[in-house]
């Protein structure tokens, strides 16, 4: 029996056993789950200040960059000053638990960053976190 | 013999299996999906919170260590032009006096992120974590 199993003439030998490529898919599928954060992202790339005592915000769900001539970007796209609430409050109730991380260039002025602040705070975030490099 | 594996009893055994094919297409279907919106992002930064009332409003006795920073990024403590550098020692000292005290920082408009965060990390380094930004029309 055993030797005609390479050449499929008998059925019991020749299905593959299934059972551990399930066990590996599902507990990567597991991870994958668990590990999926859905971070609305900036979409441009700032100079954070450097700042080593700085925290990793591990719940942040928002993430709001401040270029360095001072344009704001949320969800991928600019963003006008007195448009940031709406977009802040839209994206809040997707995720109501998230933190908001304001991306700010080191060079961005502190006019937009509490301009910012405030439009979060008015749509109800109360967790508001400056980012900054940690070494 | 294999065949046990699968079969619930003594029936036909070419009958007996379950179909596994659909639940394994569904299952690779998510874990793609799970795989390409997984993003890795671990953003470090600093807490703030904004006070209630604008700092003006705050009376003296309230003794909160008020840094000020310029438009031109000149850092002020207690009326005095501090060095950058010397920000964290008067933040220890200030909070050795008023250890209740939290650190409000006064930016005007055109100062610069990053003495901001600069002074949010040396208080930070000096004990202080209760950090709250204002800003002034200055």
């Amino acid at each position: 029996m055993r030797k005609d199993k390479m050449f499929g003439a008998e059925e019991e030998e020749n299905e593959i056993n299934l059972t551990p490529m399930l066990d590996v898919v599902f507990i990567m599928l597991i991870f994958f789950i668990v590990t999926a954060s859905f971070i609305k992202e900036a979409g441009i790339d700032v100079d954070r200040p450097d700042a080593p005592s700085a925290d990793s915000q591990d719940d942040a769900a928002i993430l709001i960059a401040i270029s360095a001539n001072d344009e704001i970007w949320i969800d991928r796209r600019e963003t006008e000053p007195n448009a940031v609430r709406g977009m802040i409050e839209r994206l809040h109730a997707e995720n109501p638990k998230g933190s908001i991380v304001i991306q700010a260039d080191e060079e961005s002025t502190n006019e937009m960053l509490v301009v910012v602040m405030e439009a979060a705070k008015q749509a109800g975030v109360t967790n508001v976190a400056i980012a900054a490099l940690k070494d | 013999m294999r065949k046990h594996d699968f079969s619930f009893g003594a029936g036909d055994e070419e009958e007996n299996e379950i179909n596994l094919t659909p639940m394994l297409d569904v299952v690779f279907i998510m874990l793609i999906f799970f795989i390409v919106t997984a993003s890795f992002i671990k953003e470090a930064g600093i807490d703030v919170n904004r006070p209630d009332a604008p700092v003006t409003e705050t009376k003296p006795e309230d003794a909160n260590i008020l840094v000020v920073i310029t438009a031109d990024d000149q850092i002020f403590i207690d009326r005095r032009l501090i060095d950058p550098r010397a920000v964290r020692a008067n933040i220890e000292r200030l909070h050795a006096e008023n250890p209740d005290g939290s650190v409000v920082i006064q930016a005007s408009k055109k100062s610069t992120n990053k003495m901001l965060v600069w002074i949010m990390d040396a208080s930070r380094q000096a004990g202080v974590y209760n950090i709250s930004i204002a800003d002034s029309s200055a």
